[in-house]
Parts: C-alpha cells; sequence; structure tokens
C-alpha cells in the first residue's frame, strides 16, 4: 500500500505490468520476515484501563475464594464432616486468591513498559 | 411510562418466543436471548462471509475488515499463547467476535445483551476451560500435573502449595465468567439507572426537564463507555482464552 509505484488505481495496469503483479511475491517475503511467535502472556491487561484491571483484580480474588468455599461445602456434604473441609478450603481459597492477584498484577506490570528516565528507585530525599 | 416504576433490571427478562415445553422437568424455548445469539452469529457470518465471497488480491473494504479483524486475533493467539496454539486459533476467533459482536447488538435500543446472564458466560468459561484440561492431559499425559507442582519448591512446604494451586486453576472459569458477566450487567443497569433519571426528572416539571440535562449527559457519556467496555471484555476473554490455552500447551510455570 505505501508503495511508491501504486500511485494510479490498483488493478487498471494498461503498461502491461499489473502493480499487484509481485504482490504474492511480497507477502511470502513479508510472511518469511514475521518473527517468531514468542510466548509472552504478560501481555494481558497492558493496553487495558485502570478500572479495567482493578476490576480484573477484584474478580479473580473472589472467585479463588468462592471454588474453595464451594469445594469445601461439597466435600462436607459427602464426606460428613460438617464444618472443617469449609474452614480449611474457605482459608486455602484466600491464600489462591492472593496467589491471582499476585500473577496478574506482576503480568500487568511485566506488560506495562516502565517509561524511559524513570530512577530505579523512589527518591526518598524530600528536598 | 411515568406510571410505571423505573426498573433497571427489566432489561434483562428473558421472554418466550416459542415454547417448547418441559423435556425432563426443565423448560425450553427459544428465548430474547437465544434470538440475540442467532442474530449475532447471523451477522459475524455476514461481515466475515460476504465481502469475501470474491476474494480478490486489492482488498475492498469489507474484504479489509474481515482480513483485519482475522489479523488482529491471529497475532494476539500467537503472541500470547505461542505458535503451538494456533490449532485453536478457530476457537479464540469465535469466542471474540461473538462476544464482541453481541455486546455491541446489546447497545441497540429494544435489544439484548446476550452476556449479561451469567449462564451464557459461565457456559463460554466452562467451554475454555474443558478444553484446557482435556487437550492439556491428552498431549502432556500426567505431566500436566506439573501446572499444580512449581517446581524450586521445598518438599515440606509442597502440601501446602498444591491444593492453593488447585484451587486457583478451578478458579479460572469463575474468574473468567464472572469478569465478562459483571461488566455487562453492571454497565447496562447504570445505564438505566441514569435514564431512568431523566425521565423521572422531566415529568417533574419546567424546573425538572432543565435539571434532566445532567443526567441526560452522563447517558451518553456512559453510552460511548459502555460501547469501550464491551470491545474490551471481548478483547480480555479472548486474551484470557490464549493465556489458559498457553498452560495446556506448556505446563510448568
Amino acid at each position: 500500500m505505501a508503495n511508491p509505484r501504486d500511485t494510479k488505481r490498483p488493478e487498471s495496469g494498461d503498461d502491461g505490468t499489473s502493480p499487484t503483479g509481485d504482490l504474492a511475491a511480497r507477502i511470502a517475503r513479508a510472511q518469511a520476515e514475521r518473527p517468531k511467535a514468542v510466548a509472552q502472556p504478560a501481555d494481558v491487561g497492558g493496553t487495558v484501563s485502570g478500572a479495567n484491571r482493578a476490576f480484573r483484580l477484584a474478580s479473580e480474588f473472589v472467585a479463588a475464594i468462592i471454588v474453595g468455599a464451594g469445594l469445601g461445602y461439597v466435600i462436607d456434604l459427602v464426606a460428613g464432616t460438617k464444618p472443617w473441609a469449609m474452614v480449611i478450603l474457605l482459608l486455602l481459597g484466600f491464600a489462591a486468591g492472593v496467589l491471582n492477584v499476585v500473577r496478574s498484577a506482576a503480568a500487568m506490570n511485566a506488560a506495562s513498559a516502565v517509561p524511559p528516565g524513570t530512577p530505579a528507585m523512589p527518591d526518598d530525599d524530600d528536598d | 411510562m411515568a406510571e410505571k416504576p423505573i426498573e433497571p433490571i427489566h432489561q434483562f427478562q428473558i421472554h418466550d418466543y416459542v415454547p417448547f415445553g418441559d423435556i425432563g422437568g426443565a423448560h425450553f424455548a427459544f428465548t430474547n436471548s437465544a434470538l440475540l445469539m442467532v442474530i449475532t452469529v447471523l451477522v459475524v457470518s455476514g461481515i466475515l462471509l460476504i465481502p469475501t465471497a470474491a476474494q480478490r488480491l486489492v482488498p475492498t473494504r469489507g474484504q479489509l475488515i474481515a482480513e483485519q479483524l482475522f489479523g488482529f486475533v491471529r497475532d494476539m493467539v500467537e503472541s500470547t499463547a505461542g505458535h503451538d496454539a494456533m490449532k485453536f486459533f478457530p476457537l479464540v476467533f469465535t469466542l471474540f467476535t461473538f462476544i464482541l459482536v453481541s455486546n455491541w447488538l446489546g447497545m441497540l435500543p429494544y435489544s439484548f445483551t446476550v452476556a449479561s446472564h451469567i449462564i451464557v458466560t459461565a457456559c463460554l468459561a466452562v467451554l475454555v476451560f474443558l478444553i484446557v484440561v482435556i487437550y492439556g492431559f491428552a498431549r502432556n499425559g500426567l505431566k500436566f500435573f506439573k501446572l499444580f507442582v512449581p517446581s524450586g519448591i521445598p518438599w515440606f512446604i509442597i502440601w501446602l502449595v498444591v491444593p492453593i494451586e488447585i484451587i486457583s486453576f478451578l478458579s479460572r472459569p469463575v474468574s473468567h465468567s464472572l469478569r465478562l458477566w459483571g461488566n455487562m450487567l453492571a454497565g447496562h443497569i447504570v445505564l438505566k439507572v441514569f435514564g431512568g433519571m431523566v425521565v423521572g426528572l422531566a415529568s417533574v416539571g419546567a424546573l425538572g426537564a432543565v435539571a434532566a440535562i445532567l443526567p441526560l449527559g452522563m447517558a451518553v457519556a456512559l453510552t460511548g463507555l459502555e460501547v469501550l467496555v464491551g470491545g474490551l471484555q471481548a478483547f480480555v476473554f479472548a486474551v484470557l482464552t490464549c493465556v489458559y490455552l498457553h498452560d495446556a500447551i506448556h505446563p510448568g510455570h
């Protein structure tokens, strides 16, 4: 598209050579130049708004607690160990929620690049 | 209109169009939700199939839209889930376009937002979850359990870490579905509340009609925000699908 030869309307190659004649070759070249896939799951949340990040972290935290409590409730029903499995799994659910939040936050931090010129440590000189 | 109490959640009611009767105690019907899903599939198919029916080397506008959409999702899958995950590209593409178009169709007046019912988003999230589990075991066998056992953990901690990791893994479909559902539900309720304020204030009198400009402005701004949120949530849902597929292909952190 940014080819300087394509000044006239495309597909109107009246001089014998269609401007898109070598398009197949160009596509093949561009595909060969495509960078090999690099797995970077840290991309999540890199381009999303602040409110969306907050909602994402909150939902990850709550989801783990719900799953922990629900799993404990089912185990209690099946095994007849009334409060204990729910108590333990609810606590583990809290831990899993914190784990989820820490992982998501780490992924978000990795995705959002540090602006250049930022000091590595916060400046605590109050001058 | 003004006599009726304004119900912000009235918009989420399900109406039967073609009831099929009760089968095994469950109620089956072709509802307004199902109608919107069918329309969504038709719109997506139309946008993608009609302009690309006659493929041209120099794309038409419609073909360009379809190609850009295709390329956008392909880059997302490739960069987030890795090249091995490209066999799941049709799944991610379908999820993304379905959620995107259904969210945006839900912004039309008298329409219905499919994703405002948690059963819909939960079905999509459970579908992704089951694919991750089944494909993860099929591809990696028992090595898939490495997902729950982070490397480099001392033995006396591991019995505590593994249950936490399992709960964390099981919580994925919950948060996956909660996020889309919560965003769509909350956004539409807020929109309706401000819309209701306009009607309520305008029915009071001349002064109320002037004051109604404020919530009207909010409703206009929120409509724009909701369009953004609808697109963003479709993107987030698709990206998280890719992240989970990445775990199915490469277990172990």
